[in-house]
């Protein structure tokens, strides 16, 4: 009985091990192509960068003032801090402010402060800042694009741009920030389907536009999946990835078993001390912190039109809603304070600057389809889910991001990790609440890559 | 993966069931107190006040003048209600609702019936009280209280209020009806304190009963009134006489329920499996999963940050709108997604609809409406109302297009004294506005099942 079985039983392991292998050799996923204008597609295609300037009125100012007097309070039920949402008491506080000490001509000019530009790419024109380094000599200066998430925007990166493009060493960056299509000053896609593959192409398509084909990129949020994509799509072009967040993809037996094991003998599956100590309680930690921050996510990501439509015309809700998460993913126990502590690490001026990019361009919902789309297919179907990553890439775990994951679990998707750092502080939006942390870890990761080069 | 799944179900509740020990079939609650800061010493002021909704010039203009100022988001292309109430057809209903819209006139419509207010641990709840005018010699009306949901009102039930106190048919039983505002609903009061749930609701309203001298009454619910008015049944089992409700999601998964989940379909008759029990339920994962997760987004934000939600619906009366309507088209056939204008005006009048919009646009009482959801999940899918079963005698009125399915099976495991479940012609969630006159129907058919078993 044996000896009939066994030659089919070694092809059939011989022929699944073949297409396994194969499945995984695959280093690089589709390009694809779309087209996101009004309509029918034109033929011309615009090239030409055009330069931009962030401009406000009069108008535009006196109506936001209308607009928050006209505020309808709610009373917050007693004791309950922000475990509600945005609590309403201290919301008038961050109104207050908005309405009587809040500069937003200032705010403008300070976006103005670095070069913005637009360019017609996919039938959208794309926003994005560009920000060179002064020339050093001495000095090499390597390509850099960071992309955001939600609901950030590339003012996120003001802090850090400095950090990254004006050093006095012998490594400084050319750095790109385009606003993802959809989002503040990028004109939103008028078409279905637009997800963060089409936003990968089209930044790929932007780099190439500007004369980068080698470069690095960085990302938290969406930024992460979309630098991820880019570095599917054109691992040639990536001389590194670098993020602050990683989305967890279930794998089945193996995590189930490092869920298992991982609290009692975390060497036995590649956990830390760290590790364990920013997974566990599993359950609470990850499913039902989960649970109970994701209710956005789902709203978003079904019925985005609804969900953002009383946000395009009051900016208090509109502050609300964006407001709750830079103050519950900076900490989840902000969720206990009265003020969620939101002015701890950030100052309402840079809170409300980012929250007037949304509101002046109209484009939270077009924010919100974002979700939809991403989730149309079962996102873990995927091929940019079912294909590895095989550019140099570096993580940088901060220990109040939403989701922990651990090095061994990165492995299974990023095949050349050359740094993980356990940053000593810091949330979800990275870059704007610990700009020297991230850029330090950023440069330590492009060292590497560099280093390993020569 | 489904299946594993399942059979992890089934293994666990066979533990369960082996484990668990038969529980006292009685639900227990404590008093409480929702008014502001301690209550005060003395009694609470029981006195029931005679209540009239009213408008002013100055709450019109302002509903006008911040439609007028609503910044419209265009849809995509080709999308109809898929992404959330569209844009285009938004527009006609504000048009609508600014230049045709008559609220003075709906205020009478609904003061035609005469409304109370009275205190109960500490907040005024409002209500409908509505006696048979030609009450036949010798006859009693049969006292019956009608609860609400989300985002509906008592005003749903104004179409078959007529239906139920003046029945044109002589053998049938004339109601005299109570329908109460849910407190933070409408013209009923907030509770200022956290803890507000179901069993708090239906405890509130036993008292209101009794205070209005009802030992025994009828109970009818759909949504959250099916919640309020089974935890009523399940408090005072005496008081009530009888529970009808349209409305009758599965709450606690047993053995028997998930082998028909599992089976039903090859052999419907085994569970008595109608030809709509299965098309409703089969294929399992759409029916049971998908669905479900495209339309609930609205219950996770609400069940985690209500207060975040609501708060810029309650400054945009057009936002507002889009969030309420976009259920009253989907919740009532799923396919109206497809629609570009939802199918709205199919079945319900704008008038009707923004009349329902009005009562939480003037009581500012949406981000209150919402706050019920979160109180509901405080102890997750399970609280102890959810294990306990309903003795009293139960009527179902089972709609085809209602948002969750319960074959008379499922219906039965709760239900103790299922004496008529009726798969209803046509209809969907919002029963007793879309169809009263089945609804009025099937209630009748009820009442005298009960009665005439007596």
């Amino acid at each position: 009985m044996f000896s009939l079985i066994s030659p089919f039983f070694l092809l059939r392991i011989g022929l699944t091990y073949f297409l396994v292998w194969r499945r995984k050799a695959k280093k690089s996923i589709p390009l694809g192509d779309g087209w996101w204008g009004h309509g029918q597609q034109t033929l011309r295609d615009d090239n030409k960068i055009y330069p931009f300037k962030v401009e406000t009125s009069e108008d535009e100012i006196n109506d936001l003032h209308r607009r928050i007097d006209q505020m309808r309070y709610t009373e917050p039920l007693e004791d309950c801090g922000f475990q509600y949402g945005f609590n309403s008491n201290y919301l008038q506080k961050v109104v207050s402010y908005w309405r009587n000490q809040f500069d937003w001509k200032k705010q403008v000019a300070k976006l103005n402060e670095y070069p913005h530009f637009k360019t017609n790419i996919e039938g959208l024109d794309v926003h994005f800042v560009h920000v060179r380094a002064p020339h050093r000599p001495g000095q090499k200066v390597l390509p850099l694009m960071l992309v955001h998430g939600w609901p950030g925007s590339f003012f996120e990166f003001y802090k850090i741009l400095p950090l990254l493009t004006d050093t006095k060493d012998d490594l400084a960056f050319e750095v790109i920030c385009p606003s993802i299509p959809g989002y503040g000053f990028s004109e939103a896609p008028h078409k279905q389907g637009f997800c963060s593959l089409d936003a990968a192409r089209i930044f790929l398509k932007l780099m190439e536009r500007l004369g980068f084909n080698k470069f690095y990129l960085q990302g938290g949020d969406w930024g992460s999946l979309i630098t991820t994509n880019m570095a599917q799509m054109k691992p040639q072009c990536v001389s590194g990835l670098h993020l602050n967040m990683l989305a967890v993809t279930k794998r089945g037996v193996g995590m189930l078993l490092s869920l298992i094991i991982g609290p009692y003998l975390p060497f036995l599956v590649g956990f830390t001390r760290e590790d364990v100590r920013r997974l566990f309680p599993y359950f609470e930690k990850n499913v039902y912190d989960l649970l109970m921050e994701s209710g956005y996510m789902h709203i978003q990501g079904t019925k985005p039109d609804t969900a953002g439509c009383g946000l395009n015309d009051s900016p208090v809700g509109l502050a609300a809603y964006i407001l709750e998460k830079f103050s519950t993913w900076t900490d989840r126990k902000n969720r206990d304070l009265e003020d969620g502590d939101l002015e701890k690490k950030y100052s309402l001026d840079d809170l409300l600057t980012n929250v007037m990019i949304y509101w002046t361009t109209r484009s939270i919902i077009p924010s919100m389809r974002f979700y939809k789309e991403n989730f149309k297919t079962n996102p873990q179907n995927r091929v940019d889910a079912r294909t590895g990553i095989f550019v140099p890439m570096g993580h940088a775990a901060f220990p109040n991001e939403l989701m922990h994951c651990p090095l061994p679990w990165a492995r299974w998707r990023f095949k050349d990790i050359r740094s993980y750092s356990y940053m000593p502080r810091g949330g979800h939006f990275a870059a704007f609440e610990e700009p020297r942390l991230l850029a330090e870890d950023f440069v330590k990761f492009v060292r590497k890559v560099e280093g390993k080069k020569r | 993966m489904l299946l594993e799944v399942l059979l992890a179900l089934v293994l666990g509740a066979v533990v369960l069931l082996v484990l668990r020990r038969s529980k006292a079939a009685v639900l227990k609650t404590e008093d409480g107190w929702w008014g502001a800061g301690s209550p005060p010493a003395g009694a609470e002021d029981e006195s029931i006040r005679p209540f009239q909704v009213e408008t002013s010039r100055e709450e019109i203009e302002d509903l006008q003048r911040r439609i007028d100022q609503t910044r419209p988001v265009p849809s995509l292309e080709d999308s109809q209600f898929n992404y959330g109430f569209n844009s285009t057809y938004l527009q006609k209903v504000a048009a609508y609702w600014r230049n045709e819209f008559d609220w003075s006139k709906q205020v009478d419509k609904l003061n035609q019936y005469p409304h109370f207010k009275t205190k109960i641990e500490g907040i005024d709840v409002h209500y409908v009280h509505v006696k048979p005018k030609n009450l036949p010699e010798g006859r009693t009306a049969v006292p019956l209280i009608m609860v609400h949901g989300w985002p509906g009102s008592f005003y749903e039930f104004y179409g078959i209020l007529p239906l139920l106190t003046e029945p044109a048919n002589a053998d049938d039983v004339a109601f005299e009806v109570i329908c109460p505002s849910i407190p933070g609903y409408g013209f009923s009061e907030a509770p200022r304190k956290k803890g507000f749930n179901s069993v708090c609701a239906a405890r509130v309203f036993l008292k209101l009963m009794r205070r209005l001298g009802f030992g025994r009454f009828y109970a009818q619910g759909g949504d959250w009134g099916w919640q309020i008015t089974t935890n009523m049944a399940q408090l005072d089992p005496t008081a009530v006489k009888g529970l009808h409700i349209n409305f009758a999601p599965v709450e606690n998964v047993g053995p028997l329920l998930i082998l028909s989940i599992l089976l039903g379909r090859r052999f419907p008759g085994l569970f008595g499996f109608t030809e709509l029990d299965v098309k409703r339920l089969y294929p399992r994962v759409e029916k049971m999963l998908v669905e479900p997760l495209k339309e609930t987004g609205y219950f996770h934000i609400q069940a985690t940050k209500p207060d975040t939600a609501g708060r810029g619906l309650n400054d945009s009366p057009v936002g507002l709108a889009a969030y309420i309507l976009e259920k009253f088209s989907t919740w009532t056939d799923h396919e109206f997604r497809n629609l570009e204008d939802g199918g709205l005006e199919r079945k319900f009048s704008l008038e009707d609809l923004l009349t329902n919009v009005m009562i939480y646009w003037t009581t500012g009482s949406i981000t209150s409406s919402m706050r019920f959801y979160k109180e509901n999940f405080a102890k997750g899918f399970y609280p102890p109302h959810a294990r306990i079963p309903v003795t009293v005698p139960t009527g179902v009125a089972a709609f085809p297009n209602e948002l969750m399915h319960t074959p008379k099976l499922w219906a039965k495991q709760k239900n103790h004294k299922l004496k008529t479940y009726t798969t209803m012609a046509r209809g969907g969630h919002f029963a007793a506005m879309e169809e009263p006159g089945l609804m009025a129907q099937d209630i009748q058919k009820f009442i005298k099942v009960v009665e005439g078993k007596k």
